[in-house]
């Protein structure tokens, strides 16, 4: 049998060179490095470390990446009116005049596409007395970083304004290029008033001005580059190659484009400049639903006789250029946490109006790239599926899961996520903007996280609350389980009365009464993590406007307003619940061993979770296993669970930022927190030891979803809402977090066997359609898994191999038929 | 009617293996056969057992503690259960704080089994999936079964019975209305083979399943499968296959969709072990790939439909 590790397929020359050439990684002698600009004063900041502070991994390295990129920050010579500008201005400026005159012009060879470099880090423009003004705020003693750590080292999870996680409105550039949006602007600025013309819309609108101008002189630098190439070059076809993308950078993206490549060319270039606005690679700039904006210049070229040949080959050029943003910190070896996975997302398939299926020809020629082109990180797919989604598609689908061990893309569920962005529109009175004539239009950003395109900016991962703080806060009257003690100095915090008082074991007589006390509590960690992000978010809107993107968001331009001041139409924020099944499990086990069973008292449970359960394992047995869990199918559980869930969302509307008026959704994304936190959480009511991982996301607890892939999706269905003759936001559809959740299950790859199991897995697909989520990751059981369930086998307890009809827990079948299994897991061989 | 309860050995969601489409599969307890190479020995005694689990002990002993009748000793190996002792009262198993003891056999109501099994009606839609009631020989408890059945069939889900087919003529006619799928067994076409393995003469069986075919020709839109496990040297034989093959050929093949090849599997032998018995098929090999070819090859030569016949499960390496 062949090697379960998935191989590119069917590339052609071109296109494996590049893909074997991106692979070289150091190796190369092109690469994408962050290359970093200053205007050369010595207050002057290139590193806006804000960005970064939802990524813990990275806060070690805050001081460092500042003074690194301030030591190797090029001067870039600036005009003498350079501080006399506005400093939206000033920043759009000095962008404009490192991508066109200081940044290296590259064409790889054979590509296809221009437009190379883009991981920059340039000067943020301050003038002394903004510098000193912002640097006060953010380092000082109780600044935003201090403030952050604090946050995070107790337990609470992060907060900080970061970049991307956007789908800017391509579909316009791709229609009428840059040219009309300057244009646009240019009157804009014309109809304003003396006084608009010299204030902060004035300023903000001239910004976006020098913003516009940038893509089209950056195209005449690549096009001079692609001419100067032709003229050396000896190889005739290749000459042409140069000579016809020297063509295209005439039209594009200043103009709209009139075909297929130009099309890709005029998105590419449009979108890696968003990164070299905001300084960050990747982070969840999406693209949105790609097989439907370039549908009619796929048409106008196959129509012009392009073949489809020449169309793969084109979008494995754009493959390429993508995963290049990983290459930011290919010289210090990568991974500081922000190069841990990226997000240039797009979706694929979809409802339109009236219900039908949008899925068409390109969205088929997406997923042959797709197949042929994995395993590879960039950029991320997104398959939107729903109830009438057509079989070939499944089928497709199906495949590609299979024979990539786990999905290559992600899965979408319309009819749940549409009915959560329409609870939004209610919830946050944008029903003009979001309604049935355009919900089908929503797309996901990073991942899963569901917005409208080309108008919304939704803060997606701004925000990451562990919810279980809530209940460690409820269980010990608003206090800390354990001290903080800095790794570092080695200095112990003392126990504060950080929360509200709710009372002792003596008070909380009821379970009712807990639970009163975890909702108080509830109450003040949302209030603390608005506040910790009006820090953030009122640095960056006063701060670090970023003129190009704004560009590209609809309601920008009509405001004035930056993008990072609420410009947006749509300009919300997302908290995004962490440890949900940790928090439900929690009190699931407190209602069940102190109210109902009464095997302890309050006071008993909070020693045992301050002793890490040391001493106590028979009590930790009874939460771990004879308690309740989320996860199971249990309508009274799921119920309780359900309660939980509309506390927490309820909550987190009511709020909004002071400094740029978003209003806070919810939404149900973990990343890599739940593993990380882990480590920082005292230990939980449901059994869980400090130092074990969190649940993730919407998905139930580790080993607790016991009776399989259905059970687990049913539950997942109704906390989220499930559905509503009377109260259905989309149909039927109930969804109470527009954000959508994020849902992994791990399927044993005997499952996908043959016809008849592909048959059955697509028979699960479409049930999920109705009774689960909003997204859906795939992953198969993998020989890691197993040999891991084999070393320990009391965390993997409740792991079910199904081999052919027969299901057994792995546990507890004996070593030599563990071997034997896993054995078949690598041959793939069921 | 309404008091009645089945004894449910387990509830299998999202079963790929009982029939078409995605499946919940009902395990009833008790069997009227007692083949030795069973897979589920926790399933063949009509009543509840208890079973402990060592992966999943902590040691408390509160087991022990609990039992009144002194039917639970910590051994070197753990947990040992003396059956002749325990009147299986269940204490231990309703505190063991690591649900390291289990029993086997639950009684559910009609109505309460219906909510749980329909649980997962999304996911039957298509490809015709829905539920499997099979055992131990799930017709032992046929009023149950019946009632079970009415009610699914009312809410139009799809259903099937897995069926060892050695149980009284009339448990057939209890739910032969309710039922659109048939999976029945036919494990040794030798009398005094089966005789000899199964502990019964397979003529009830053989019979049962003409009776079935003749009823299957008077109504439309029901389906039959017939299984036959390939258990070595027991059931593997060319011949055996051969003779079941004629026996098809000669009485049913019209009414029969699909014939299953099963190939023995050797997972269980834990699931002897926690019941204190030892398995005969501990040390058997899997069958080879290529024997299972050659039996579908000779039930073809027969003259069964080759799109009619196919076999399944895990093969040896």
């Amino acid at each position: 049998m062949s090697s379960t590790i998935k191989q590119p397929k069917n590339l052609s020359k071109r296109v494996k060179w590049l893909r074997d050439y991106y692979f070289k990684g150091l190796n190369r002698e092109w690469n994408n490095e962050y290359l970093s600009y200053t205007t050369g004063t010595e207050w002057d900041v290139q590193y806006d470390e804000i960005a970064f502070y939802i990524t813990p991994e990275a806060y070690a390295f805050l001081q460092i990446m500042k003074s690194s990129h301030n030591q190797n920050a090029r001067k870039v010579k600036l005009g003498s009116n350079f501080f006399a500008m506005s400093l939206p201005e000033r920043k759009a400026e000095f962008l404009r005049e490192v991508m066109v005159n200081y940044v290296p012009h590259d064409i790889v060879d054979n590509d296809l596409i221009a437009g190379g470099r883009f991981n920059v880090v340039t000067s943020k423009g301050w003038t002394k007395k903004e510098a000193n003004a912002r640097n006060k705020r953010v380092y000082g003693k109780n600044g935003a970083r201090a403030m952050m750590k604090w946050f995070h080292n107790h337990g609470y999870g992060n907060s900080g304004a970061t970049s991307g996680h956007i789908i800017a409105d391509y579909e316009k550039i791709l229609k009428y290029g840059f040219k009309e949006v300057y244009n646009q602007l240019a009157d804009i600025f014309a109809n304003y008033s003396e006084q608009d013309k010299l204030g902060k819309k004035g300023d903000q609108i001239k910004a976006m001005m020098i913003a516009a101008k940038m893509p089209k002189q950056l195209a005449v630098k690549y096009k001079e580059k692609c001419i100067k190439l032709a003229k050396d070059e000896k190889d005739e076809s290749r000459k042409n190659e140069l000579l016809l993308m020297a063509k295209n950078l005439d039209v594009v993206p200043w103009n709209g484009a009139t075909n297929f490549y130009e099309a890709i060319q005029s998105l590419w270039m449009t979108h890696m400049l968003i990164m070299a606005d905001e300084n960050y690679p990747g982070p969840g700039v999406s693209f949105g639903r790609i097989d439907q904006y370039l549908l009619p210049y796929y048409e106008q070229s196959i129509s012009d006789g392009m073949t489809k040949e020449f169309m793969k080959e084109i979008l494995g050029c754009f493959w390429f250029h993508c995963n290049t943003a990983y290459d930011a910190q290919i010289g210090v070896g990568g991974n500081q946490g922000i190069t841990a996975g990226f997000g240039q997302l797009f979706n694929l398939s979809g409802l339109g109006k009236d219900n039908v299926d949008m899925t068409n020809d390109l969205t088929y020629l997406f997923l042959e790239v797709i197949d042929d082109m994995s395993p590879i990180l960039e950029p991320k797919p997104n398959v939107r599926l729903h109830q009438n989604s057509p079989e070939k598609l499944m089928d497709t689908v199906v495949d590609m899961i299979l024979s990539s061990q786990g999905a290559p893309f992600l899965l979408n569920f319309d009819e749940r996520s549409m009915a959560g962005m329409l609870r939004e529109a209610k919830r946050a009175n944008l029903e003009k903007l979001i309604n049935l004539d355009n919900v089908f239009d929503y797309a996901s950003v990073g991942c899963l996280e569901n917005t409208m395109v080309g108008n919304d900016r939704s803060g997606t991962v701004d925000n990451n609350l562990n919810l279980l703080k809530a209940v460690e806060l409820a269980l010990n009257n608003g206090k800390d389980l354990l001290p903080y003690t800095d790794e570092m100095t080695g200095k112990t915090d003392k126990l504060r009365q950080d929360g509200p008082i709710t009372g002792t074991n003596d008070d909380l007589d009821t379970f009712d009464k807990f639970y009163q006390a975890y909702v108080e509590q509830t109450k003040y960690i949302i209030k603390k993590i608005v506040e910790l992000y009006e820090v953030t978010e009122s640095l960056r809107a006063e701060f670090s406007p970023t003129p190009y993107l704004s560009l590209l968001v609809n309601g920008c331009a009509d405001q004035g307003l930056d993008v990072t001041q609420g410009g947006a139409e749509i300009s919300l924020t997302t908290i995004e619940g962490v440890t949900y099944a940790t928090t439900v499990d929690s009190l699931l086990a407190i209602k069940y061993l102190v109210y109902d069973k009464k095997e302890c008292t309050l006071e008993q449970l909070v020693t045992a979770l301050k002793d890490n359960w040391v001493g106590h394992e028979i009590l930790q047995a009874k939460a771990k296993n004879r308690a309740p869990k989320y996860g199971r199918d249990n309508d009274e559980t799921d119920e309780f669970a359900k309660k939980v869930m509309d506390n927490w969302a309820e909550e987190t509307w009511v709020h909004k930022t002071k400094s740029t008026n978003r209003r806070f959704r919810p939404g149900m994304l973990s990343w890599n927190y739940w593993v990380g936190d882990g480590y920082i959480m005292a230990a939980s009511a449901n059994g869980r030891e400090k130092g074990k991982f969190l649940s993730n996301a919407i998905c139930p607890s580790n080993g607790t979803d016991i009776n399989g892939p259905t059970s687990n999706s049913n539950s997942v269905g109704k906390v989220l809402g499930g559905k509503s003759e009377e109260f259905g936001d989309f149909g039927n559809y109930v969804n109470c977090l527009p954000n959508g959740a994020s849902h992994t299950i791990t399927f044993s790859s005997s499952l996908l066997k043959n016809k008849g199991h592909k048959d059955k897995f697509k028979a699960f697909l479409y049930g999920y359609t109705k009774n689960g989520g909003t997204a859906l990751q795939i992953n198969l059981l993998d020989v890691n898994m197993l040999k891991e369930a084999q070393k320990h086998p009391k965390d993997y307890r409740h792991l079910l191999v199904r081999v052919t009809g027969y299901n057994a827990y792995f546990a507890s079948i004996g070593k030599e038929l563990q071997d034997e299994i896993i054995a078949r897991e690598i041959h793939n061989s069921f | 009617m309404i008091d009645k309860s089945g004894l449910i050995l387990n509830i299998q969601r999202m079963s790929t293996e009982d029939g078409p489409g995605i499946r919940t599969s009902v395990f009833f307890k008790g069997c009227s056969l007692k083949c030795p190479w069973c897979h589920n020995p926790e399933s063949i005694k009509s009543s509840k057992e208890i079973e402990w689990f060592q992966v999943n002990c902590i040691g408390c002993e509160t087991c022990i503690k609990l039992c009144d009748y002194d039917a639970l000793t910590m051994t070197k190996h753990g947990i040992s259960i003396d059956r002749e002792k325990c009147i299986l009262c269940l204490k231990c198993i309703e505190e063991c704080p690591g649900l390291a003891l289990e029993v086997k056999g639950v009684e559910w109501s009609v109505q309460d089994l219906f909510n749980e099994i329909i649980k997962d009606k999304a996911y039957f839609l298509k490809n015709g999936g829905g539920i499997t009631l099979s055992g131990g020989e799930v017709l032992i408890q046929a009023d149950f079964v019946a009632s079970l059945l009415e009610k699914l069939k009312k809410e139009n889900i799809n259903t099937a019975i897995d069926t060892c087919g050695y149980v009284n003529k009339s448990a057939i006619d209890k739910v032969f209305y309710n039922t659109d799928l048939f999976l029945f067994d036919i494990k040794l076409i030798d009398e005094l083979e089966h005789t000899k393995l199964t502990g019964q003469s397979n003529n009830l069986v053989l019979e049962n399943l003409l009776y079935l075919v003749e009823r299957m020709k008077q109504s439309n839109n029901k389906k039959l499968w017939i299984r036959t496990p390939i258990i070595p040297n027991s059931t593997d034989s060319i011949n055996n296959i051969k003779g079941i093959a004629k026996f098809i050929k000669n009485n049913i093949e019209d009414n029969m969709e699909r014939w299953e090849l099963c190939a023995f599997n050797n997972l269980c032998n834990d699931k002897y072990e926690r019941l204190d018995k030892v398995w005969e098929y501990k040390d058997a090999n899997l069958i080879t790939k290529e024997h299972m070819e050659k039996l579908k090859e000779a039930a073809i030569n027969e003259g069964i439909n080759e799109n009619k016949v196919s076999w399944t499960g895990t093969t040896a390496l």
